[in-house]
């Protein structure tokens, strides 16, 4: 495990520091000007000239790079040039919010995806009907499917919030974590609690979905294929009753191929952050980077990017570390 | 059993928090700046709810230079002069009246006694000064409204002297924008300076003498602005006014209609208007908002000024902005905003199929690409697909392209990579022709995207800007007609303000050179 562990981490390394070249080259060759975008749209050529050598735009390429990585490893992230503060600041502003975002979804995603996946893999008439609802729910783009929410639960119903992370009415809590519902909980501030819990609940659903219907249907797959085993055969003749049966012996065995489909989900789910967050006006890292990219704000896109490459690669490395739990031949490969 | 217990327990404490949430009154005691829940003691009548679509870039008023986020700047700041409501004229703000010397090289502001700053120090002269200073030492790109002055003097704690280098006409239009040099308390600047005049600081605080203060900046979710209760004018209805940053249209649309917000100040889908329920309503008045079609000159075909005049054939603006604004704006009579110059020369466009086909014809390439800058309510898109059927049915082959606004800003730097025509809707800095002229017609005007360049037109402008009035409006009027022959730049359509309101809002203010901005301050429920 410790030898796994070793090498994931230096794929880690390498990982960040690719995704930080990419990032840095996709910077220096589109046809923008930041210092313009900084300085506004009025602004005379000198203030524009002046505030590109302030930026360092106006140097070599090579002599950019070096100090843009010189810059990184010391956690300088560079000055956002739409916001005018240190990008870090911002993303430690963002950031917990996209994480409660995504941790909400990603609870959701399981629940949803590993209960769905053992009704389709217990087949029947029900599995059918589930299949059915599964292809045309994964047919449904996020963006619909949020509008589709907020229409009902929102406008129709009036059950839930349409947008926001908190009631604007509320003065919450401003630590320790940044993660809201988790800052709300530690202060024992149940109205804060229940906003937040009821601003989360559409755009986390809304992120879940496509995740959810993925992960059932491998698992799903993944338990019709282990339920035809000669151990679950001997399981079930043992007399062990039905429930241990899947939970101990097949879903152990059949999580392997859904844990990598977690994985995989996680990163679109990470992409489609940027939409949901944009129409619950979530104030997370999908909005921030949103409106940094109208604005060529390039350290702001950089070190967002960086961010969320960091989350990826991360979660991916959790989830190899579940494979190799539940399955012991992959701590060796 | 121990998994049953636990479960029980995270399902009491649930219950709990549940039940808690649901009986929550919705005013409880304030302890702002403690790490714990507070509700607003405001009732929510008196609270103002705005939606932004996106952040605004920095609420200092030396740095801000956009249009979203105005609101904050002119609540929280006040200026030596600004427009009265529904026109340009003139009127004083924090200085009570005013005269410039024949020369017009001197004016002298007398100014409003008993004004304080929201960190309660006192208004004079001096505050004026230092404020106009510190906007040449932060030096962004408002600066260039102060640039002029030569010198300040204060004969007396509520008399400024102001002298410039050279005549500038529209000096006192700077001082009335709603970019122009605004007041901060001196005692902020110097408390707060750091290495950076104050910037910092400025990032998230005000220290203005406007009817709000703002007390709280979270970036991408609210800005709190609250009544500041020693502000020299009549007491504002509402107590806060709380922005909320929600960048989709349709979801804004949604709070509106479901009363979770008061007002939608602009992007509203114009296509949307006809059908809004009962509880709101729609307020439409003139801006200084442009819609322009700019033409690349510097390469194939409109290079070719034959080619350019055909255009005018081409395109029908009336109609244009009748489809894609559905009511919400008219097509433009002039080179400049209406309200800005009188007499303007007058637009030669009119439709003409034989003219525009012939045009295509005497064109090196009969494929182009048009650019536009998307807008939240779509409009530039249905403007751009109007536009792209206008031109193919003149024979044009139209690749109609989305580019960014940072984009657009660096096509001077290389005209040949720029698409061939460009759409984009601006607005002046303030109500004087020469805000209008100089960022768009000279030669390194910070709108002039696609690189016009008229020697007699940057000539022109040169002499205007330090001309009398009267010469000056003459001078610009020249350089109209000099851009209508030019055709590289078409004018087409006057986009209005349209504020779409919960039904008992009333005490609306505006101003045409503020766009998208109402005084929150004149507004109350009825």
């Amino acid at each position: 495990m410790a030898g796994l562990i070793a090498r994931r981490c230096v794929a880690l390394v390498a990982v960040l520091f690719g995704l930080a070249l990419i990032v840095f080259v996709l910077q220096a060759v589109v046809p923008e000007n930041p210092a313009r975008a900084m300085v506004g749209a009025s602004a005379p050529p000198q203030v524009v000239a002046q505030k590109a050598r302030e930026l360092g735009y106006d140097q070599p390429l090579p002599v950019r790079f070096v100090d843009y990585m010189e810059r990184v490893l010391s956690g300088n992230l560079q000055t956002s040039l739409r916001t005018r503060e240190p990008v870090l600041s911002n993303l430690e502003t963002f950031a917990p919010a996209t994480l409660e975002l995504a941790l909400a979804a990603a609870v959701i995603a399981a629940a949803i995806g590993v209960s769905l996946g053992l009704l389709l893999a217990a087949g029947g008439r029900l599995a059918r009907v589930l299949r059915t609802v599964l292809i045309g729910g994964a047919s449904v783009p996020t963006f619909l499917s949020a509008l589709l929410l907020i229409l009902l639960f929102y406008s129709t119903l009036h059950l839930l919030p349409a947008s926001g992370r908190v009631s604007d009415t509320l003065v919450v809590p401003t630590g320790p974590t940044k993660v809201l519902l988790l800052d709300a909980v530690l202060h024992g501030e149940p109205n804060v609690v229940w906003s937040v819990l009821t601003h989360l609940l559409m755009p986390a659903f809304t992120l879940a979905l496509i995740p959810a219907l993925a992960i059932a249907r491998v698992l799903a797959s993944s338990c019709e294929g282990v339920m035809r085993e000669d151990y679950v055969r001997t399981a079930r003749t043992k007399g062990l009753r039905e429930r241990t049966v899947i939970l101990r012996h097949v879903l152990r065995n059949a999580c392997g191929p859904a844990l990598t489909m977690s994985g995989l989900q996680f990163g679109l789910l990470l992409g489609g952050i940027v939409v949901v967050e944009q129409i619950f006006a979530w104030p997370g890292l999908g909005r921030y980077l949103d409106q940094s990219i109208a604005y060529a704000d390039f350290p702001a896109i950089t070190g967002t990017t960086l961010i969320l490459g960091t989350a990826y690669v991360i979660v991916n490395f959790l989830v190899d570390l579940a494979q190799a739990w539940a399955d012991p031949r992959i701590r060796t490969v | 059993m121990t998994h049953r217990r636990a479960l029980l327990a995270v399902l009491a404490l649930a219950l709990v928090v549940v039940a808690a949430g649901c009986g929550a009154a919705s005013t409880t005691t304030s302890s702002a700046g403690s790490a714990t829940s507070a509700s607003s003691t405001s009732s929510a009548s008196h609270i103002l709810r705005i939606p932004y679509l996106a952040d605004m870039s920095v609420p200092d008023p030396d740095i801000f230079y956009d249009i979203e986020g105005n609101s904050v700047i002119l609540s929280a700041y006040e200026g030596l002069l600004k427009y009265a409501p529904n026109s340009d004229k003139i009127v004083g703000d924090l200085a009570t009246s005013w005269s410039e010397s024949p020369d017009r090289l001197t004016y002298t502001f007398h100014l409003r006694p008993n004004v304080h700053f929201h960190d309660g120090s006192l208004f004079t002269a001096q505050s004026v000064i230092a404020s106009f200073k510190r906007r040449l030492n932060v030096n962004q790109a408002p600066a260039y409204m102060v640039k002029p002055i030569a010198s300040m003097t204060t004969p007396n704690p509520l008399t400024l002297v102001v002298k410039l280098k050279e005549p500038v006409d529209p000096f006192l239009d700077y001082l009335a924008s709603s970019w122009g040099p605004k007041m901060i308390g001196p005692e902020a600047l110097v408390t707060h300076a750091g290495n950076n005049f104050a910037q910092t600081w400025l990032q998230t605080h005000d220290d203005g003498t406007g009817p709000y203060e703002l007390t709280e900046f979270a970036r991408g979710r609210q800005y709190v602005l609250a009544r500041f209760e020693g502000w020299w004018g009549a007491k504002p209805y509402f107590e806060k006014v709380l922005i909320k940053i929600t960048p989709d249209i349709d979801t804004q649309q949604l709070e509106l209609e479901n009363g979770s917000v008061d007002a939608i100040m602009h992007s509203f889908p114009a296509a949307n208007l006809s059908s809004l329920p009962s509880s709101v309503k729609v307020l439409k008045y003139p801006s200084y908002l442009r819609l322009l079609l700019y033409v690349n000159t510097h390469k194939p075909p409109f290079n070719n000024p034959a080619v350019r005049a055909t255009l005018r054939a081409a395109i029908d603006p009336a109609k244009l902005v009748a489809e894609a604004y559905s009511g919400t704006g008219t097509n433009s009579k002039g080179p400049f905003p209406e309200e800005l110059l009188s007499n303007q020369p007058t637009l030669p466009y009119a439709p003409n199929p034989t003219v525009a086909a012939e045009g295509v014809k005497k064109a090196s390439t009969k494929s182009i690409v048009l650019g536009f800058t998307a807008d939240e309510s779509g409009i530039q898109r249905r403007v751009g697909e109007i536009l792209q059927a206008a031109l193919e049915a003149a024979g044009w082959q139209v690749t109609v392209k989305e580019v960014q606004l940072p984009q657009v800003y660096d096509y001077i730097n290389d005209l040949s990579a720029a698409p061939d025509l460009l759409l984009q809707t601006n607005t002046p800095d303030a109500a004087n022709a020469d805000t209008w002229s100089r960022i768009l017609f000279f030669k390194e005007g910070g709108l002039n995207f696609l690189g016009f360049n008229n020697a007699r037109v940057n000539s022109l402008l040169e002499k205007s800007r330090s001309a009398s009035p009267a010469e000056s409006e003459k001078l610009e009027r020249e350089v109209g007609q000099e851009v209508v022959n030019e055709n590289g730049i078409f004018f087409l359509g006057n986009i209005d303000n349209v504020f779409v309101l919960n039904k008992e809002l009333e005490g609306v203010e505006q101003i045409p050179a503020y766009p998208w901005t109402v005084n929150y301050a004149s507004l109350k429920r009825g």
